[in-house]
């Protein structure tokens, strides 16, 4: 082999660096200068060091609200984890038509957070299908303000996300439950494993990859959520900001009141606290494949 | 009768034994499938009240104690209200046009790239394939108050589709999809092309890409879907009517029609319905995608 330098590799690469260079590298560089600056897109950014960090930091409750509602809203991982297996768990048997309902579960993934947001709010309107529903079978009295009572808020979006991320972790989790050996689950069933049991041991440990995947996917998802939050409170964010993250904050600080600069510190807070959870997430996946 | 021969003994309960276990076969089946017929009302019965409210006519109930799902007085009126309106026609040209277009250069851009990744040795390989992989983890919302800039002061592409397309052209997630492909592709194959005298152009536009169609396919989808329901950044870059694409649309629908449920319910069916199309007919694609993004 002769080892001489070639430009070919470099011009296949070109154009898709290009773009990824402009509008992902950049930005990111761009983003920390910004954070430095009072800036509202129309004039030139004028430098003012650290005070949107103090501010931020120290007079800004809403901004703790939002990291306060982030973090809470992480709880959709473990709740999608433990649902989804068990959906996978269900869906991974031969019975006729079973394709059919996988599908049919699939179908809020594909569908849009805007459309089957926009389908949620219209049911859970004061005058919506679920409160007629609810006072019908006679549970409620009163119909209930769903989405403008702020201890709902915030359950009510998580509770949207979930919906629409079961049937597709579920599928991810089913695709790892058809590469576990079935020869395992009848050695389980000769040493006389129940069927609690008979997952415990084998499902669980056998979708370790799947877990840390889901668990990866899930949480950063997590942490970006924006559509079901603006859907859901009619972009503004719920009663008493119930239902601010950290993104519809970042949104509205710099699209909505024109606060680019200030909404650049919240932006690389995020990335601060997203670059933690991807590091401490590796160590996690990590120490996983050591132990196999 | 009350004289049983011995020998039938041993036959009849098996036989017992056999049917025992049939029905409880048959009691599982019923089980599963009432779990699985519950989880399906849980996750299609949104879709299936948003169908029935979009051809209720004005003497439909909407909300009404019982709650009244399937209309009475069936009409087209909420669609043809909704298309007179809002620009519909415009919504739908311009979301096929962003998906489309962005799919087709995308691939382009990122199977390009995904080549030399798989299957060269050149300097800053390695350096470039982690640094790629490490933009995973920058949340994308951070880039658009920067991209926004661009659009309005650099590209001047501010209010066009074009703001949709050429942030999309080259995505880390296809690039490295598209490099585990390649790297299946056996290496004599990419000799043999040598010794005939191609180039390393022609190698991967004729011996690579048609090998790795399946995961262009599974590429392809994933990008459309996740253009066709892209929100976040179109809604910040389309503010003309007639500019939006169908997401953005369907939220100036949902505040232009306010409390007219009907016509914002016709807007979610005409939504939702194209990709659930897609969906249906290209299911098997949709699913080894997935699996294979977790592989890869």
């Amino acid at each position: 082999m002769t080892k001489k330098f070639s430009l070919t590799p470099y011009l296949f690469l070109t154009p898709a660096l290009l773009v990824i260079a402009v509008f992902v590298l950049y930005p990111v560089i761009a983003v920390v200068y910004y954070s430095f600056t009072s800036y509202d897109i129309v004039t030139p950014p004028s430098w003012v060091g650290l005070s949107n960090y103090q501010r931020l930091f120290t007079a800004d409750p809403i901004f703790w609200q939002a990291l306060k509602n982030s973090f809470i809203y992480l709880l959709v991982t473990p709740i999608l984890i433990v649902l989804c297996i068990m959906l996978a768990i269900a869906v991974n048997r031969k019975l006729p038509g079973i394709n059919a309902f996988r599908a049919l579960y699939y179908i809020p993934v594909i569908s849009g957070s805007i459309a089957v947001g926009i389908a949620w709010r219209m049911m859970l309107d004061t005058n919506g299908l679920l409160n007629s529903l609810l006072i019908s079978i006679g549970i409620l009295q009163e119909p209930i303000q769903w989405l403008s009572e702020p201890a709902y808020t915030l359950p009510i979006v998580m509770l949207l996300t979930v919906w629409m991320g079961l049937g597709h972790y579920m599928m991810i989790f089913l695709a790892g439950l058809q590469n576990i050996p079935e020869e395992l689950y009848d050695a389980a069933r000769m040493d006389g494993c129940n069927d609690f049991q008979k997952h415990w041991y084998i499902t669980f440990p056998g979708l370790r990859p799947q877990i840390t995947f889901v668990a990866v996917i899930s949480s950063l998802a997590a942490l970006q959520v924006f559509n079901e939050v603006f859907i859901l409170t009619g972009g503004l964010g719920g009663v008493l900001n119930s239902g601010v993250t950290m993104v519809f904050y970042l949104w509205r600080q710099a699209f909505r009141l024109g606060h680019a600069g200030y909404a650049s510190a919240v932006a690389m807070v995020l990335l601060v606290i997203t670059l933690t959870f991807s590091i401490m997430n590796i160590r996690l996946l990590e120490r996983g494949t050591e132990a196999d | 009768m009350a004289q049983t021969h011995p020998l039938n003994l041993p036959a009849t309960e098996a036989r017992r034994k056999a049917t025992g276990a049939a029905g409880r076969k048959t009691l599982e089946k019923i089980f599963w499938y009432t779990v699985l017929g519950l989880m399906a009302v849980v996750t299609a019965f949104p879709f299936v009240w948003v169908f029935f409210t979009s051809f209720k006519g004005p003497n439909d109930a909407i909300y009404s104690v019982p709650p009244q799902l399937v209309p009475q007085y069936p009409t087209f009126d909420n669609y043809t209200r909704v298309w007179q309106q809002l620009p519909m026609a415009n919504f739908f040209l311009n979301s096929i046009s962003v998906a489309a277009s962005t799919v087709s250069l995308n691939l382009l851009f990122t199977s390009l790239a995904a080549y030399p990744f798989a299957k060269m040795k050149f300097r800053g390989r390695d350096t470039i394939f982690y640094l790629l992989l490490a933009t995973f983890v920058v949340p994308p919302q951070l880039s658009f108050i920067p991209s926004f800039v661009l659009a309005r002061n650099v590209f001047h592409y501010y209010d066009s589709i074009l703001a949709l397309i050429f942030p999309s052209l080259a995505t880390v997630f296809n690039i490295f999809l598209l490099r585990q492909a390649f790297k299946t592709v056996p290496d004599d194959l990419l000799d043999a092309g040598r010794i005939d005298g191609a180039g390393e152009f022609r190698i991967w536009w004729s011996i690579l890409l048609p090998i790795i169609r399946p995961s262009l396919a599974t590429a392809a989808i994933i990008t459309f879907v996740y253009q066709w329901n892209d929100y976040f950044w179109p809604s910040l870059m389309l503010p003309t009517m007639t500019h939006k694409t169908l997401q953005v649309g369907l939220v100036a629908l949902q505040g232009a029609f306010g409390s007219d449920s009907r016509g914002i319910a016709a807007g979610v069916v005409m939504t939702v319905i194209p990709i659930i199309i897609f969906f249906i007919v290209l299911q098997r694609q949709f699913v080894r995608g997935l699996t294979g993004a977790v592989k890869g």
